[in-house]
């Protein structure tokens, strides 16, 4: 019996909804046309960010949709995977701008390897130790305890790596791949695009046509139902964690490749991440790319635009308000949720 | 509130052939029913008002010694408890998960700042300030008179809060809470100029911020304390002040409990559904629970701010909230006793207990762990593992009397809210 | 005689679904009403809708009168519809007293701060709502129960618990979801002496959603078919029970 909350929407709140969109877009034309340059550039910054956020936001989708759970913990794993990059390629591989590009290649290949392995069996050792046994509990519940799980995850993250940021050597030069009329795109950028797409593809191939695929569609669906085809419900919901984190794994290579990380740097992101699964539609695959492209717009375009921009102090806030605007409005996001009723 | 006594009947059943505590026991069982459920809560408060007296005996004990926490971390721990249980409220009673109190926080401590300080120097007005001369520039109103404003208008707060928040889903409710929690502190910290307005003194905050006191009249009449910053013994002052508010707290939190209000609380954190069909408003009665959790936490704020005598952004970050859940947490969801037990234990491991038991293991082991860094992997572990194996707390809401007189029972596994 | 509730043309569609189909539907004063139905015919969605659980999609419910259609749930139970549901929703963690007392809540007044000073008039209302609770208890028939957790009821008492809540609510109109599920022949019996009771003696209008057919043709004053969401029979018990349309719905085409 699914209790649906009913909300009355008065006039006045979709006209102020409209009426900032509007706004928005005039302040966007505005920076467009006083310095189109930099806004294509900020554009380009602004997708590719969006990209990384994509591959976290899915991780986030995934798991709502199957357990109508917001893994708090996910940020706080996608920044330790990306940490855990980071050792593989400073300490295992000790990569150097001047090794050759072939050695980089190969080591960072080995790297997502590896971290995608890492990311994969952290959270599916958060999901069997902690979430496992409270799956059939109230609500609540599970979601203190993954709020705990967050900050078990930090701090294992502090004790190994204290609390300093983490970098790497610049591997992937920051040369331009192109420059069309002062909009620049570089080589480092580029390089996310090449490795999401193909992980985006692979994910949409895994999550439509194969068993695994169908079964966590399913399960997300209806897991009783589920349960009585056949499909083994626990062994689903550990495979979605697993590929939660082995999504959050390529996003922390990628993200500690374009800037720098630490112990803490997930509770940041993870919101971003998530509000972007949201502005999309919760348990909406293709949602959480498009809200994730969609904040990393807003991001960039608020730290990289020059009129009338609040600027990177008010980024969080900013989020905050999107997601609390979004959950005020269009509950279901922009391309609708896609979760299971449960009675 | 007779939580202590209910164990005490059952275990001379239990015990038949006489167990090794009878000589406590014994005696415990002559004392007539009714006293016996108001002692342990009549010795526990003689401890605290008796506290400031001891401590300095209580701290040259040897190794114990620096267990005890001194006045001014004492006024830290009942603080922080006191807000606990105005989570509690949020949290325990209706069920709602609430990851951003700390904004409640932040805005009892800014209108303490307000209104009781030299912030704005744009005017001069006087309420009944204490220790100062009447000449000086700023709001300065009684701090007795500010705790009470800055509470409701933590509440007020708490009610704009609560309108787009309350409708949603669980989760999505502690997520938005916790946005509001991260918003106001960054609201605070850039809120030197608003057009031009300095509201908030941004990152340098508000200092200093009067503090409460008696003033001259009532000093020359009964001798009380002019001015609890000027005084001699203003630790101790300060702490019996932050005690007569968190007993405050405690006998609000009670009687809302078995109020018609607390049962309505109850009943949504149990099963929203069925209580709206017996007829219990769920925005209003939900918007009542945030509003009164606010009220006490926008009062603690403010008085924690005059004691510092001062309020900065820095102290306020998402971490609290959570610190201030696993207090809710660890001492059991809704339940009194409970909370306070939580809230003291966490404060006191926070503001003192963590680097003690650290710098004792290091004297130990010779080793350099510096235990307090981590507290938030311990307080997250706290909240998993209870989580796990006791979801009803250390003390939980419920007395079992009942089940404990029928006898062994199957605990369910799950006993908080369903 | 008047109705005291009124349904007109109430739909309800999920998505692609025709839940409840065009249904008109009345509820005459004092009457014991029963709605009977194959299993996923939509008796309960009808219920949620006359509760304000779901809204409806189209049409409109009148209860004594007034349009409670697009009404929240809380409105309508203070209104005077009370309820019982399919699979008990008693709040476990609370006394057999307290949750009769939390029914009540629409009924008494006691606010925030006259709680907490605890106003002698406050004071008196509790007395008297707790006085009031054990009677509707004790009406219901649980006996000593008062201060027993919800969960730790047996589970007949439970029903009973779930009525003596939704009696607390102080309704007009009492609806019953399968009261009697899991009920044996003599506790079935005397539950269905219980509500003649609750009409005869507290001049009640029940509505009841029932598989058990002694109840059905014991009690009924007036019965309902719904099937897929639509009503295909409606008269007294004896007239529904050799209505072709109802046997069809119930054993399939070719046992008329």
């Amino acid at each position: 019996m699914a209790a649906l909350l009913r909300r009355p929407r008065p006039r006045a709140l979709d006209l102020i909804g409209f009426g900032f969109l509007g706004l928005l877009g005039i302040w966007l034309l505005v920076n467009l046309v006083k310095d189109p340059q930099r806004f294509f550039t900020v554009l380009l910054i602004g997708v590719t960010t969006g990209l990384v956020y994509a591959l976290v936001a899915l991780g986030y989708t995934l798991v709502y949709g199957i357990l109508q759970l917001i893994n708090f913990a996910h940020g706080d794993v996608f920044a330790f995977t990306g940490l855990f990059a980071s050792t593989m390629i400073l300490t295992v591989f000790d990569l150097t701008e001047q090794d050759s590009a072939a050695v980089i290649v190969l080591g960072l290949l080995g790297t997502l390897v590896a971290v995608v392995a890492f990311g994969a069996t952290l959270n599916t050792v958060i999901e069997r130790v902690a979430y496992h046994r409270l799956l059939r509990a109230p609500r609540l519940a599970l979601l203190i305890t993954a709020v705990g799980m967050s900050f078990i995850v930090q701090n294992v993250a502090l004790a190994i790596y204290d609390v300093n940021f983490r970098r790497v050597p610049e591997l992937i030069p920051r040369s331009d791949v192109f420059s069309i009329g002062g909009v620049h795109y570089q080589w480092n950028k580029l390089s996310v695009v090449l490795i999401t797409i193909p992980v985006l593809l692979m994910l949409t191939w895994l999550v439509r046509s194969t068993r695994q695929g169908k079964g966590m569609r399913a399960t997300a669906q209806d897991p009783d139902a589920a349960a009585m085809v056949g499909i083994d419900v626990n062994r689903t919901i550990s495979f979605t964690f697993a590929l939660a984190g082995g999504l959050a794994g390529v996003g922390g290579l990628l993200f500690l490749l374009q800037f720098n990380i630490r112990y803490d740097s997930g509770f940041e992101l993870g919101l971003i991440a998530f509000t972007a699964a949201v502005l999309g539609g919760i348990g909406n695959l293709t949602g959480a790319v498009l809200g994730a492209v969609v904040i990393g717009l807003i991001q960039a375009f608020n730290e990289g635009l020059t009129w009338f921009t609040p600027g990177s102090d008010w980024t969080r806030s900013i989020i905050f308000g999107v997601l609390i605007a979004i959950l005020v409005f269009r509950p279901q996001g922009i391309l609708g949720e896609q979760v299971a009723d449960r009675a | 509130m007779s939580e202590g006594s209910s164990t005490e009947q059952p275990s001379r059943a239990r015990h038949p052939r006489g167990g090794t505590f009878d000589f406590i026991t014994g005696p415990w069982q002559r004392i007539p029913e009714r006293v016996r459920g108001w002692l342990p809560l009549a010795i526990v408060l003689a401890i605290a008002l008796l506290y400031p007296y001891m401590v300095s005996d209580l701290k040259s004990l040897s190794t114990i010694g620096d267990f005890f926490p001194e006045l001014d971390s004492a006024v830290y721990i009942l603080v922080f408890t006191m807000m606990a249980l105005g989570l509690n409220i949020v949290v325990g009673y209706s069920g709602l998960l609430d990851l951003g109190y700390v904004a409640f926080y932040a805005a009892g401590a800014y209108t303490a700042g307000w209104l009781a300080s030299g912030q704005f120097q744009q005017v001069s007005f006087h309420f009944g300030s204490v220790g100062i001369q009447r000449d000086t520039e700023g709001i300065h109103v009684s701090v007795w008179l500010v705790l009470l404003i800055a509470g409701s208008f933590t509440a007020i707060v708490g009610i704009l809060i609560g309108l787009p928040t309350l409708r949603l889903r669980g989760d999505y409710l502690a997520i938005v809470t916790l946005g509001f929690g991260e918003i106001i502190p960054q609201v605070v910290r850039n809120g030197d100029s608003f057009g031009g307005f300095n509201v908030t003194n941004g990152t340098f905050g508000i200092n200093p911020i009067d503090s409460p006191g008696f003033g001259d009249s009532l000093n020359d009449a009964v001798g009380l304390p002019v001015n609890f910053q000027q005084s001699f013994d203003k630790f101790r002052l300060f702490y019996w002040g932050i005690l007569a508010l968190l007993l405050i707290t405690v006998f609000c939190s009670w009687r809302l409990r078995d109020s018609r209000l607390g049962r309505a609380w109850i009943a949504i954190r149990e099963d929203e559904t069925a209580a709206a069909a017996m007829g219990v408003p769920l925005m209003r009665t939900k918007t009542w629970a945030y509003a009164i959790g606010a009220f006490f936490g926008g009062v603690a704020g403010a008085y924690y701010a005059s004691f510092k005598s001062g309020a900065f952004p820095s102290d306020f970050y998402f971490n609290i909230s959570v610190f201030l859940l696993c207090m809710v947490i660890l001492g059991g969801m809704g339940s009194i006793w409970g909370v306070l037990a939580g809230g003291l234990m966490l404060s006191w491991l926070n503001i003192q207990g963590l680097a003690v038991i650290g710098d004792k293991f290091n004297e130990a082991s010779g080793r350099n762990f510096e235990i307090a860094k981590y507290q938030f992997g311990i307080y997250g572990t706290i909240i998993v593992l209870m989580m796990l194996f006791r979801p009803t707390g250390l003390i939980p809401e419920r007395r079992r009397k009942r089940e404990l007189e029928e006898g062994v029972h199957d605990e369910t596994f799950f006993d908080v809210s369903h | 005689m008047d109705d005291v509730l009124v349904v007109e043309t109430l739909r309800k569609e999920f998505g692609g679904l025709i839940a409840v189909n065009d249904v008109d539907f009345t509820v005459p004063r004092e009457s014991i009403v029963s709605l009977i139905g194959p299993n996923g015919a939509g008796k309960t969605t009808f219920f949620n809708m006359l509760t304000g659980m779901y809204p409806a999609t189209s049409g409109r419910i009148l209860f004594e009168g007034t349009d409670v259609t697009h009404k929240p749930p809380h409105a309508i139970t203070a209104l005077g519809v009370g309820r019982t549901f399919q699979n008990i929703r008693l709040f476990e963690q609370m006394t057999a007293l307290e949750n009769v007392l939390v029914g009540m809540h629409a009924r008494l007044k006691g606010g925030i701060v006259t709680s907490i000073v605890g106003l002698p008039r406050v004071r008196r209302e509790e007395r008297e709502a707790r006085k009031r609770a054990r009677e509707l208890l004790h009406f219901s028939g649980l006996r000593g129960r008062d201060d027993d957790l919800a969960r730790n009821l047996p589970y007949g008492d439970q029903r009973r618990l779930e009525v003596a809540r939704a009696l607390a609510t102080n309704p007009k109109l009492l609806l019953l979801d399968e009261p009697t599920a899991g009920m044996n022949p003599q506790e079935t019996a005397a539950f269905t002496g219980f509500v003649g009771k609750l009409r005869s003696e507290e001049k009640l209008t029940v509505l009841l959603i029932e598989h058990d057919m002694r109840v059905v043709m014991g009690i009924s004053d007036r019965v309902t078919v719904l099937d897929y969401g639509e009503k295909i029979a409606e008269g007294s018990p004896q007239e529904v029970q050799t209505d072709e349309r109802v046997i069809e719905a119930y054993l399939g085409r070719g046992a008329a």
